[in-house]
């Protein structure tokens, strides 16, 4: 008997009712999809909105208007009728106390004389026969010189105090902090042009960025502190959420290079959303600390 | 047709970046100057639990980056969970936890007990970035826990500044703890002092060879200030110039070939190159006035020191090979005892003003001149350490002389020595 290979005999049986399972399948498939992906039940699709953390007052915009980055001033109003009182006051006599103290040094000399007013304190000088009238108006012209010259200093001294006040309000007004402005300024910069209330985007992101910049100047060469420097460029979205960056130029120190990437990955969010997408070149540079030290 | 609608979609995609207007900013400071580190307590691996083990530990170690400058604490009782689980993995540790703490460094570690032997497991993490700095794994004995938390020190400062710690070197100074002026040995925060003389004498002036082995010191031992050299290990030790007058101030050359001394054998102290063995190879100084104090430079060309050939003590730089002296400072009635910086571009020294000293530092081409030491007291023979990062020095500030450490702009001073004896003349050895 001779084997047939089973190949050969083999034909292939094509089952009548092969379509039909295929198309049951498909159509099973199909259901299944349109079960998950169409909302048949009217079930409420859950929607997770993103949380943005928006500060109304330090909103950065592109043209703030001019005005006081910080909004702190809310208990400022407090000193401020002090200080009105305090000026009308220096110019004759600082204090109040001191006043009754001058009076009655210049009326004790004239003590038979009707009239206390400042002439009379002329009147002892020329009668200085009587000697035990004149040592106790000596004595007390003594007294009154001592407490004009006290008036003097402290009217010196508060000249002192008004001309670092003014220094200090200065100072203030070149960093920025318009700490001098009153409190009904409205939010903005002070060197702002634009009509936005807010504070400038550039600013805010300068600040987050350096906020984040790590760097002990014991990590580097002292002498060369100046010399530092690397460029980035940062791609900021609308949203404030760090799109892209490159690092342009680096130090060629690691620790220095190491830092401002680490400030920058950790500047990747940030904590307000932009009035549009921005692109940066930031320059990283040590200027201030040298500046400092010399 | 599609491929140019692809273009036109891809062109449509680039143009918003390209109309992008690119800003320049400068930062020009760091918004914060010192690194947030977290250290946390040692945990026990295997074996019992030892809080000697790990609070000593976490002293030294606490104690030697602190002084380094570099770092803010995060405080321990803001710790969370985190710190008290052995994780030595970056994948094990809760780095979001730390973020949430400020901390930006984390050190964790372990250690095991087994007997005297003990096992420290030590690692720096970046929290931001979150991976492994740098790990240690020290094995020893249980005495030995202060030089391994200073060894880590001292990798913490390599990984962060691509330059190793000085904190496993040793301090070098005269005590007149034992009742006589003798020369002892100390680690860089003060702990375990050994006594290296038993002269019973005036010793004064110490010195490493730059290869941590060998001592210079002056000593009074024969009734003249001779010079000696000492072997640390094995406490063999030598005289090496012994001629009649000063012997002093030996400091031996970077290529450890040449000693620089100070000799008065022909009445005038002037300053020589000694060989090896004692013998004079080249007088360095030739002038009426009184030259002392040598300080070599650290490439062996150029010799600091003090002389008054111009008035008052001045310090002169001398080119060893020229000749070519120049004077370095021009301020001050009296300046004394330079010490050339590792690094090459400072020098310390010490300046008489108003009836006290203080410690100066000074570029070496004359520039930048600061004062490093206010305050009450006497403030001498500073001396670098071998990174160049601190000084050590000697001062009276506290009422007895003691040895202080101060990092090399003047800051974080702070006592090394007890106040019960009176120290002076220290020397910082080069990495032990």
């Amino acid at each position: 008997m001779s084997v047939v290979p089973l190949r050969q005999n083999n034909t292939f049986h094509k089952d009548p009712k092969f379509g039909r399972l295929l198309l049951v399948s498909l159509i099973a498939h199909v259901l299944v999809l349109v079960v998950f992906s169409v909302d048949l039940f009217g079930t409420k699709v859950r929607y997770k909105p993103p949380v943005y953390y928006v500060d109304l007052i330090h909103k950065p915009v592109l043209n703030p208007q001019a005005g006081r980055p910080d909004p702190r001033p809310v208990s400022k109003p407090k000193p401020e009728p002090v200080k009105p009182a305090a000026q009308t006051v220096t110019p004759a006599v600082p204090r109040e106390p001191v006043k009754p103290e001058v009076k009655p040094l210049v009326k004790p000399t004239p003590a038979a004389e009707p009239k206390p007013k400042p002439k009379p304190a002329e009147k002892p000088v020329p009668k200085p026969t009587e000697k035990p009238v004149a040592k106790p108006v000596q004595a007390k012209e003594q007294k009154l010189q001592s407490a004009l010259d006290e008036i003097r200093e402290r009217q010196a001294r508060e000249a002192e105090r008004e001309a670092l006040k003014d220094k200090l309000a200065k100072l203030r007004d070149s960093v920025g902090a318009a700490a001098t402005v009153p409190a009904d300024v409205p939010v903005g910069m002070p060197d702002g042009q634009g009509d936005e209330v807010g504070v400038s985007a550039l600013a805010f992101v300068q600040a987050f960025i350096q906020q984040n910049w790590v760097l002990s100047p014991y990590l580097l060469d002292q002498s060369r502190i100046a010399d530092f420097e690397a460029v980035a460029t940062l791609n900021y979205s609308a949203s404030g959420s760090l799109t892209s960056y490159s690092v342009d130029r680096l130090s060629g120190n690691k620790q220095f290079d190491d830092s401002l990437k680490t400030a920058i990955v950790k500047s990747r969010q940030l904590a307000q959303p932009l009035p549009k997408e921005l692109k940066l070149v930031v320059t990283f540079n040590l200027k201030d600390i040298a500046a400092a030290r010399r | 047709m599609l491929l140019r609608c692809f273009m036109v979609f891809l062109i449509s995609l680039a143009l918003p970046w390209s109309s992008l207007a690119a800003t320049q900013i400068e930062i020009s400071a760091p918004g914060e100057q010192s690194i947030p580190l977290a250290l946390t307590t040692f945990l026990p691996d295997k074996g019992p639990q030892s809080e000697k083990i790990s609070g000593e530990f976490n002293e030294v170690l606490l104690a030697d980056l602190d002084l380094s400058g570099l770092f803010r604490f995060v405080a321990p009782k803001a710790f969370l969970d985190d710190a008290e689980r052995i994780g030595l993995f970056s994948t094990q540790v809760n780095f979001p936890q730390w973020r949430l703490l400020g901390a930006e460094t984390l050190i964790k570690g372990t250690y095991a007990l087994e007997g005297e032997k003990l096992i420290v497991e030590a690692r720096l993490f970046d929290v931001v970035n979150r991976r492994l700095l740098t790990g240690r794994r020290y094995v020893g004995e249980a005495k030995d826990v202060r030089r391994m938390a200073h060894a880590f020190a001292d990798q913490v400062l390599k990984e962060l500044t691509g330059e190793e710690g000085p904190f496993s070197a040793r301090i070098a100074y005269i005590s007149n703890q034992s009742g006589h002026s003798e020369l002892w040995l100390m680690d860089v925060d003060g702990h375990r002092p050994i006594r290296l003389t038993n002269h019973r004498s005036i010793v004064l002036n110490p010195d490493f060879s730059p290869h941590g082995k060998e001592l210079l010191f002056t000593s009074y031992r024969a009734n003249n200030p001779d010079l000696y050299r000492k072997e640390i290990y094995s406490g063999k030790e030598a005289k090496l110039s012994y001629k009649p007058g000063l012997n002093v101030a030996g400091r031996m050359a970077p290529s450890e070939r040449e000693i620089a001394l100070t000799l008065s054998k022909d009445g005038n102290p002037e300053i020589y190159l000694l060989d090896t063995s004692g013998r004079i190879r080249k007088r360095i100084t030739d002038s009426w006035g009184i030259d002392s104090d040598p300080s070599w430079s650290p490439d062996g060309n150029r010799l600091a020191f003090i002389s008054n050939r111009q008035g008052n003590p001045h310090v002169f730089i001398t080119d060893i090979f020229t000749g070519r002296t120049t004077r370095l400072t021009t301020k001050g009635k009296y300046n004394a005892t330079p010490a050339w910086g590792p690094k090459g571009d400072r020098i310390a020294f010490t300046r008489q003003e108003g009836g006290r000293f203080d410690i100066y530092t000074i570029n070496t081409d004359g520039t930048d001149e600061r004062r490093l030491t206010f305050g009450t007291g006497n403030s001498e023979h500073p001396r670098w350490s071998p990174d160049g990062r601190f000084l050590i020095y000697s001062s009276d500030k506290g009422g007895k002389r003691g040895i202080y450490v101060m990092r090399s702009d003047g800051t974080g001073s702070r006592r090394l020595t007890t106040l019960e004896s009176d120290s002076r003349h220290p020397a910082w050895s080069p990495r032990w």
